[in-house]
């Protein structure tokens, strides 16, 4: 009897074990393997990278591109950053009960990065308002972080379009260890607004979802539609939960509104107020979105996107450009791209998920130590740093350099490449 | 003893409310479209923008409406608030967008193959929300009768959620699109310049009679007049000879038929579905049938159709992140005036 019971135990012990050790996401390219902290190899230390992205929901087809991009870049790198060997952990900050990121997924996901000695970047997150959540909580830790999707201007500066507070408030102890390759609001307002005015728009309607990126963005379109003199006919923070939102549309016919600009992220009923607006507007009307919908779930019919009906009406802006926009590097990546995973048309943002994971090995390399404290020096003293996505460097803010946006129409269900925005933020 | 024999009227604040319950909240439930009247016609010169509001507010209000009524039998007929019908709603639209989707019908089908799909829809929605009802009143609710009420409560509450997470599991965290078969923001007709959408005829072509017919079988049938025995007393039902399980029953198999054909038209009407929408549109339902006087099918109705109106005037003119503030501002209102709802009636509990 006794010994029945020790089995059992055993058993139990050894499936927690097993279940435990399942729960992250180990994904494969470690050559080192060995999640040990600090045990440095005679050839460097055993570090950690994670990643944490919304793998369910909505932005799932982008955050795997942008997964398979990292694995791509670890795995050219031979699992190496300089004498130090890397493991590359994907954690998910989703839950499939929201559609999306949720404060809960992202701040434990943060907290595990913070508290495993062996981290030595944190890459993420993909929305700005999960980002708010992290940041603070890597911060304290020093652990320098690169995201490769945010655009929210408050995560960095104090640049009209912030809130009171920001960016400060992320950063408790002073310690700036936030970067992002991707440019910033300011630069995509002024790319959306430069494209409404070159469409023909004269009155635009706008509605936003309340988030962070969202509600940030908007507040960021209306000072650029002033600086370029194009008219905001409104600026509607949205109820993601309505049923529809035909009132509001009809609101914004009556106004005169030519056009209908959303700004948010998919997953908070993007579908639904496109197809009001094109109900109200007319088949005429232009009808944009930013980042933060350029993606399968938003413009794909059969995965719950817009109606086909619409594609020739909407447009997205995106800080990717087609392939053939990019340097050779770039070029080279979506080769081996489409090589790796046999797809004929990468999405944009699996360049991003590539260079962010080039950035963070490039940075361990460039510390030597393989210290928290030095990869985030030598990530902030990234100058001219030439790669797939073009030379950029990271200022004192932890922002890039880079300002191109590129502009995408929508063709059967998927982003098409329409043209190079070289705007610049104005003021 | 001189005093006491006296017979005392009710106090001056007793009265004062009980006026206000009678005409103050009228007019307090006019305020909004009487306000937005005169601000159209001195900027506009006309009414059109709020005939719109109204249009829009009662096609919207007429399928809250239908689900309405499902809380309103049930509680009518059990006292219980059965939590997992505007999920039984969300199943309704699930079960139908899957037909469409099986029998193949497009944007592009022509019009007899669509009629004729979405009245196999509707049937096979309204028949199988209706049976999922029966079945979790057997399995959840019935076991519970003579328990203390929290336990049917909770169990409802746990029904809610497991029926939540069949529709995560059945079509993902995501919108799903409908096909938009009925073109339903076409503009079908235009009076007096207030545009009446497809959308619009359907909603209240199908919903208006499925109302007439759900009153006049309640009022007039056997089974009807076996239910409203049951809700007036159960016991004495019993002993008058009425089976008071199969009557029960019965009330939610009716209740989750008019919400199968509310998610259907929900489907067609939004052509966007989720796994959610029972959770949202539950509780909008839900305050409509409070608000209207729970237990009280016309009062179900009428408060459908005054947070319809509430939520359309509230999106065009006042902002749609004000909207479920001002609708649950409206709800305060009328039950701190009228506890009971609009048209309230008496319960069982309340005496």
């Amino acid at each position: 009897m006794r010994s029945k019971y020790m089995a059992a135990t055993g058993c139990l012990v050894a499936a927690l074990a097993m279940g435990v050790a399942a729960c992250g996401d180990e994904d494969e390219p470690t050559t080192g393997g060995g999640g040990g902290t600090e045990e440095p190899a005679a050839e460097g230390k055993n570090l950690t990278i994670y990643s944490s992205l919304p793998l369910q929901g909505a932005s799932r087809v982008q955050t795997e591109a942008l997964v398979n991009g990292a694995k791509l870049a670890l795995e050219q790198a031979g699992g190496k950053a300089g004498n130090h060997t890397i493991k590359y952990e994907s954690l998910d900050d989703s839950t499939a009960q929201a559609g999306s990121w949720t404060p809960e997924a992202e701040s434990a996901n943060a907290l595990k990065a913070a508290q495993d000695e062996a981290t030595a970047v944190y890459l993420g997150a993909f929305n700005s308002g999960a980002s708010k959540v992290s940041i603070p909580i890597l911060s304290e830790a020093g652990v320098p972080q690169i995201s490769p999707a945010n655009t929210y201007v408050g995560l960095t500066t104090n640049d009209p379009g912030s809130e009171p507070g920001e960016p400060d408030k992320y950063y408790p102890t002073g310690d700036r260890t936030y970067t992002r390759i991707v440019p910033k609001d300011t630069i995509q307002a002024a790319a959306l607004v430069t494209l409404m005015k070159q469409d023909g728009c004269t009155k635009v309607a706008m509605t936003n979802d309340k988030e962070v990126y969202g509600a940030g963005l908007a507040r960021v379109i209306e000072l650029s539609a002033k600086e370029q003199g194009l008219e905001l006919t409104s600026n509607d923070a949205i109820d993601k939960n309505a049923s529809n939102y035909r009132s509001l549309a009809q609101k914004a016919k009556a106004a005169g509104a030519d056009c209908f600009v959303y700004s948010g992220i998919t997953a908070n009923n993007a579908v639904q107020q496109f197809k009001d607006f094109a109900a109200a507007l007319g088949a005429d009307a232009g009808l944009y979105g930013p980042d933060g919908v350029a993606e399968t779930g938003f413009v794909s019919e059969k995965d719950g996107g817009i109606p086909a009906a619409l594609n020739k009406q909407v447009k997205v802006t995106v800080a990717t450009l087609s392939p053939d926009q990019y340097p050779p590097e770039g070029q080279e990546f979506f080769t081996q791209f489409t090589e790796k995973y046999g797809v004929d048309n990468p999405d944009p943002y699996a360049i991003y998920g590539y260079e962010a994971m080039k950035l963070a090995i490039d940075a361990i390399e460039r510390s030597g130590t393989g210290e928290k404290a030095d990869i985030k020096k030598a990530l902030f003293e990234t100058k001219d740093r030439a790669s797939v996505l073009g030379t950029y460097s990271i200022d004192e803010n932890g922002d890039t350099t880079l300002t191109d946006y590129g502009a995408y129409g929508v063709e059967n269900g998927e982003l098409k490449f329409d043209q190079t925005i070289k705007a610049q933020a104005q003021g | 003893m001189e005093a006491a024999s006296i017979p005392a009227g009710p106090p001056a604040s007793q009265r004062i409310k009980q006026l206000i319950g009678t005409y103050g909240l009228t007019a307090v439930l006019l305020i909004m479209p009487v306000w937005f009247a005169i601000t159209d016609l001195s900027d506009d010169g006309n009414l059109v923008r709020l005939g719109e509001n109204l249009v829009a507010g009662l096609s919207n209000g007429a399928i809250w409406a239908l689900v309405a009524i499902g809380y309103t039998l049930v509680y009518g007929i059990v006292e219980l608030i059965n939590f997992a019908h505007g999920e039984i709603f969300m199943i309704g639209s699930f079960i139908s967008a899957s037909l469409i989707g099986t029998l193949g019908l497009t944007v592009d089908s022509s019009f007899l193959p669509v009629f004729f799909g979405l009245v196999v829809a509707l049937v096979v929605a309204m028949v199988g929300a209706g049976t999922l009802n029966v079945l979790i009143e057997r399995v959840a609710y019935r076991p519970l009768r003579s328990a203390p009420k929290l336990a049917p409560l909770i169990t409802a509450v746990g029904m809610s959620f497991i029926l939540q997470n069949v529709g995560l599991l059945w079509k993902g965290g995501n919108q799903q699109g409908v096909p938009d078969l009925l073109d339903a923001q076409h503009t079908l007709v235009t009076i007096f310049g207030v545009t009446i959408e497809n959308a619009d005829v359907l909603s209240v072509a199908v919903t208006i009679p499925l109302l007439i017919v759900m009153t006049t079988f309640i009022n007039r049938s056997r089974l009807g007049k076996a239910m409203r025995a049951t809700a007036q007393d159960p016991e004495a039902a019993r002993l008058m000879g009425i089976n008071v399980d199969t009557t029960i029953s019965m009330t939610f198999l009716i209740g989750g038929m008019l919400a199968g054909a509310a998610g259907l038209i929900y489907a067609v009407y939004q052509t966007t579905i989720w796994f959610f929408q029972g959770f949202t549109g539950g509780l909008i339902a839900f305050t409509a049938a409070v608000m209207g006087g729970i237990g009280n099918l016309r009062g179900a109705v009428l408060g459908g159709l005054i947070i319809g109106f509430i939520q359309q005037m509230s999106d065009n003119r006042i902002g749609s992140q004000w909207t479920p503030a001002i609708v649950f501002a409206y709800l305060v209102l009328i039950m701190v005036f009228k506890p009971s709802g609009l048209l309230g009636e008496q319960t069982r509990d309340a005496g």
